[in-house]
């Protein structure tokens, strides 16, 4: 038996010298192509989530006929085309690959402020009390705040490692994170200001994520959590809020407040998650979501629809699979080459942890309700292309590390 | 990272545990409790106008104000005296005495869960009470309140709540629930009738025609929960197709003119009631029926039940002189006689087992037939009609024939509710009495209109058109049908009808007359008095009199019919005496009010006596 190290190296040796000559097919299939050395448990993950949701939109939508034009199929073909474009934006970002999109991050964010001043300008539109929308026309509309995650990801990731990258220091000094605090800071304030209290608490939460990974003394940290809950007392104190934003962490704190008015939606939505048991009413057969009781079904709420359809064995599903995307996620943060790419990773894995625990905890009844979409399963264009960004981020630092490390 | 992951996942694992297999089984009820709910959407009945367009009876928006006593209990209320206070607010908006709706409000248990505080308020008291109770919200609302609200909740401590932040109007709702009105009250009330409190017509053309007045009510399907409709839910709905409304042949200021003089002449005789009816004898159509005492259909509480119908279609009664109009047309028509036959009238008349007399005794008269009339001898029009056939037999089953074709005893073709056809029995089943009484218009019986059709098929000019009420209908696509056109009869020739038409001008133009009371300046008149015996309702017996008035005008070109009918005055009894005078105000005026002029032609001036 030939010991492993000839039989390695002998491997190595053979593909180096005939690489030049590969064709397609070949290259696809080859130890270190794209195909192999992406991670395939995490794009399957993905991949069923998306598929699941596709599924339970179509369920929700398809007897709301004062939103789907009449056509049972209207938010089914969408979301495919949604998750299509997701897809394409996904390999767009593997191809041009995360270091390089660290050239453009300042495009990138260029964009996202500009995106979201537009909202806050007469062009924005107004849905569900969340003044956070640019309608395009023909039923088209973005939400760039979506966009915003991505760009304070790709921002702080590039400000904070550039030293310690460089070799100069062991973790990002003061300066650097006082400089990422701030380009965080602008979109932040102007998503608050719309006002998307969802979206904000998703971007805070995401840079604690990369502040906790960066390294960064974790003075840092606390002082950021700190800062935090003051700034959310001064926000209740000068009434940015909306009443019915405030109502809705009072229907929280005591859920039989008013079960057909502020605390209507999670009533009936653990009415109709409670309802499905073990294995659900059957796809197209939940009465609640038949019924449309159920606000925002096929967005925020979706995840009632697995409970009531697919019962308990389709919603602990849904949470196992996200618990996979998160756990990959985690991987690829800590295996990393460098400090960009970890917080890059680990940003994601910040967005992702609490978009997915925080919607599901509010159907659940154990969050608050705030208007966050469940990556990958709930309907939305915007969402679904900036998530799909994300895991072409995650796909990215995975790729280039395989690509060293081989 | 992989256990705080791991601790997340278990978690939320658990909460789905606990949500679809622990509380699954309530979970599932509450399901199958949200479901869906039909409500009615009730058309909204047609109104009823007079001939003119005038509203005589419409429905408004008109709201029930409820609450839910359970929402004025302390745990509710965040106030221990809610019912007191929401008393105190709503009374004089409503105007229901404050202590009346502190007790309706006043819970009596877990399950007394309505109370109607006010029935049918106007939409602006509905709307008072809705400012009165967003202005508490708002205060309940403020960010002061919001924290003493949420505090009291938790530690599930009522008294706890500032009595400022408590909304005490939460548990008052309203119910829409139509009102009919009748903006003129008691005028035509009898005619157009009542609905009773669903809104169904219960008397008159409100019942008669309950079904094309109510149209179809729709009715809308919507999710709900907990009772309240689910707002995202969407909902079918088929619409209600309103009722369509009815166009009468009134005239409201003739049936105002002879309402207010019935009512008085009724007063003044100190009648147990009375009834003028105005038809127009071109086409048939009724102009006014007004009866006395009437009600008002606005406020049925307050009306005697035994005034809620329509005296002049439902009251059957004998009716006396009037209907020797009738054996007079039998007569002329069949040749027997003219008005200027000289008739011998004895003092008494012994006939069958009776011997009959005039209301007036005297002596043998030597009178024309247009005489007997003028002066309304039983005892001539008697001696007239036993010339009708070669045996009294066949003069009865003439004198039959032709009381059919001026519809006694028949139905008048209006098809109101209650209304009586009167009796008249096969002239085999006449009694030996009866033949000698019926042409003299005893021992038979009608109605009002009955009499005054025929009249107004003399004026006329011997056709008989049936009386109509009802001129058309506006459909809800706003289309007016008119009615379909009335059955016409001839009854007897023009030439008898021009006729009996000057002789009935003796009635009231002689000295002789019974109907000088009945003459109208510038107009001619014709007409005939009534003095009937009474048959009392109660004992079957003659008791008191029916007296009477009807005629038409002008007299050579005729163009109205006016009847009136007093039964049982006690001032008084004399046909022309009582009622002559409300023929006089109500001819008068309805002639004015159709611009009739005066033809100005000569009276007939046929001869009395010989």
């Amino acid at each position: 038996m030939t010991a492993p190290g000839s039989w390695s190296a002998g491997a190595g040796y053979r593909a180096a010298r005939y690489a030049p000559r590969r064709g397609t097919v070949g290259r696809l299939i080859a130890r270190d192509s794209p195909l192999r050395r992406m991670d395939w448990i995490l794009a399957l993950a993905a991949l069923a989530l998306s598929g699941i949701g596709a599924l339970l939109v179509w369920s929700a939508t398809r007897s709301r006929t004062e939103i789907n034009h009449g056509d049972p199929q209207y938010f089914l073909i969408r979301h495919l085309m949604n998750l299509a474009i997701g897809l394409g934006l996904c390999v767009g970002v593997v191809l041009l690959g995360h270091h390089r999109l660290r050239t453009i991050a300042p495009v990138v964010y260029l964009l996202a402020v500009l995106g979201v001043l537009a909202v806050l300008s007469p062009l924005g539109s107004t849905v569900n009390g969340a003044h956070s929308w640019i309608v395009l026309g023909g039923g088209f509309s973005v939400q760039p705040s979506e966009f915003c995650k991505i760009a304070i990801i790709l921002g702080m990731a590039t400000l904070m490692s550039a030293r310690v990258d460089a070799g100069e220091r062991a973790f990002p000094d003061d300066r650097s994170i006082v400089q990422a605090l701030a380009l965080a800071a602008v979109p932040i304030g102007i998503v608050l200001l719309m006002p998307d209290l969802g979206s904000t608490m998703v971007m805070v939460v995401i840079i604690l994520g990369l502040l906790l990974a960066s390294g960064a003394p974790k003075r840092w940290l606390f002082g950021l959590i700190v800062v935090g809950g003051a700034g959310a007392f001064v926000v209740v104190q000068l009434h940015v809020l909306k009443q019915y934003q405030i109502a809705r962490f009072a229907a929280f704190a005591d859920p039989a407040l008013d079960p057909s008015g502020v605390g209507y939606n999670t009533a009936q939505a653990r009415i109709a998650i409670g309802s499905g048991g073990l294995l659900g009413k059957g796809l197209f057969h939940g009465t609640q979501t038949t019924g449309q009781f159920v606000p925002e079904q096929q967005t925020d709420f979706v995840f009632t629809v697995a409970g009531e359809e697919l019962g308990f064995l389709g919603a602990g599903l849904i949470i196992l699979l996200l618990g996979v995307v998160l756990w990959r996620a985690c991987r690829i943060a800590r295996q990393a080459n460098d400090l960009y790419s970890t917080i890059v990773a680990a940003g994601v894995v910040a967005w992702f942890g609490f978009q997915g625990f925080e919607n599901i905890g509010m159907t659940l009844g154990i969050m608050p309700v705030a208007g966050i979409p469940l990556p990958f399963v709930s309907y939305g264009g915007s969402s679904m292309f900036a998530i799909w960004v994300g895991i072409g981020l995650l796909q990215s630092v995975k790729m280039q590390r395989s690509m060293t490390a081989g | 990272m992989v256990v705080a992951l791991g601790t997340v996942l278990t978690l939320f694992v658990g909460r789905l545990v606990q949500l679809q297999f622990v509380d699954s089984s309530t979970l599932a009820a509450a399901a199958t409790v949200s479901l869906y709910r039909t409500d009615p959407l009730p058309a909204p009945r047609g109104s009823i106008t007079d001939a003119d367009g005038r509203v005589l009876a419409t429905t408004v928006d008109a709201y029930d104000i409820t609450a839910d006593p359970y929402m004025f209990t302390p745990g509710q209320a965040h106030v221990d005296d809610a019912p007191a206070q929401a008393a105190q607010l709503l009374s004089p908006i409503v105007g229901v005495p404050v202590a009346t709706l502190a007790k309706a409000l006043t819970s009596t248990g877990r399950s007394d869960r309505y109370a109607l505080l006010a029935r049918q308020q106007s939409p602006q008291t509905w709307s008072q009470i809705t400012a009165l109770e967003a202005k508490l919200t708002k205060s309940a609302w403020s960010g002061h309140c919001l924290t003493e609200n949420n505090l009291a909740l938790k530690a599930g401590d009522a008294g706890r709540v500032d009595e400022a932040c408590a909304n005490v109007l939460n548990g008052v709702f309203h119910a829409k629930h139509a009102k009919r009105v009748y903006p003129d009250g008691t005028l035509a009330a009898n005619v157009i009738g009542f609905v009773n409190s669903d809104g169904v017509g219960r008397g008159g053309l409100e019942q008669q025609y309950d079904s094309l007045l109510k149209g179809k009510d729709g009715k809308v399907t919507y999710a709900q929960s907990g009772g309240r409709e689910v707002p995202t839910a969407g909902q079918r709905e088929t619409a209600a197709v309103p009722g369509s409304s009815l166009r009468l042949t009134l005239d409201r200021d003739i049936q105002w003119d002879a309402q207010q003089a019935i009512t008085d002449e009724v007063k003044a005789a100190g009648a147990q009631r009375g009834y003028v009816i105005v038809q127009d004898v071109t086409n048939g159509k009724v102009l006014a029926m007004a009866a006395s005492p009437g009600f008002d259909p606005n406020d049925l509480a307050d009306a005697d039940p035994a005034d809620l119908g329509n005296a002049a279609l439902q009251d059957a009664y004998e009716p006396g002189s009037v209907s020797k109009l009738m054996t007079m047309a039998a007569v002329l028509q069949q040749g027997v006689a003219t008005p200027l036959t000289h008739v011998t009238v004895p003092g008494t008349l012994p006939r069958a087992d009776r011997v009959f007399h005039d209301d007036v005794a005297h002596g043998t008269e030597q009178l024309t037939l247009n005489g007997v009339l003028a002066q309304s001898s039983n005892i001539g029009t008697m001696l007239a009609a036993e010339h009708l056939g070669s045996t009294q037999k066949q003069a009865d089953q003439v004198l039959y024939d032709y009381l059919t074709k001026f519809g006694i005893g028949q139905p008048t073709g209006l098809g109101f509710p209650g209304e009586t056809q009167g009796i008249l029995a096969q002239p085999g089943k006449w009694s030996g009495s009866q033949q000698y009484t019926i042409p003299f218009g005893q021992g038979l019986s009608v109605n009002a209109l009955q009499t005054t059709s025929v009249y107004s098929t003399i004026a006329n000019g011997g056709v008989r058109i049936e009386p109509s009420l009802v001129a058309g209908t506006t459909g809800p696509d706003g289309r007016y049908v008119p009615a379909a056109a009335p059955k016409q009869t001839r009854v007897v020739s023009a030439q008898t009808a021009k006729t009996l038409a000057q002789m009935l001008q003796s009635v009231v133009a002689s000295q002789e007359g019974t109907g000088v009371m009945a003459q109208i300046p510038g107009y001619l008149v014709a007409g005939k008095t009534g003095t009937a015996n009474r048959v009392d309702p109660a004992t079957g017996r003659y008791s008191g009199y029916t007296s009477s008035f009807i005629g038409f005008a002008p007299a050579d070109k005729p163009r109205v019919t006016v009847s009136c009918v007093i039964q049982d005055p006690v001032n008084g009894h004399f046909g022309g005496e009582l009622c002559g005078p409300v023929f006089k105000q109500v001819m008068e005026f309805a002639l004015k009010t159709l611009q009739v002029a005066p033809t100005g032609a000569a009276a007939a001036n046929l001869p009395v006596n010989w």
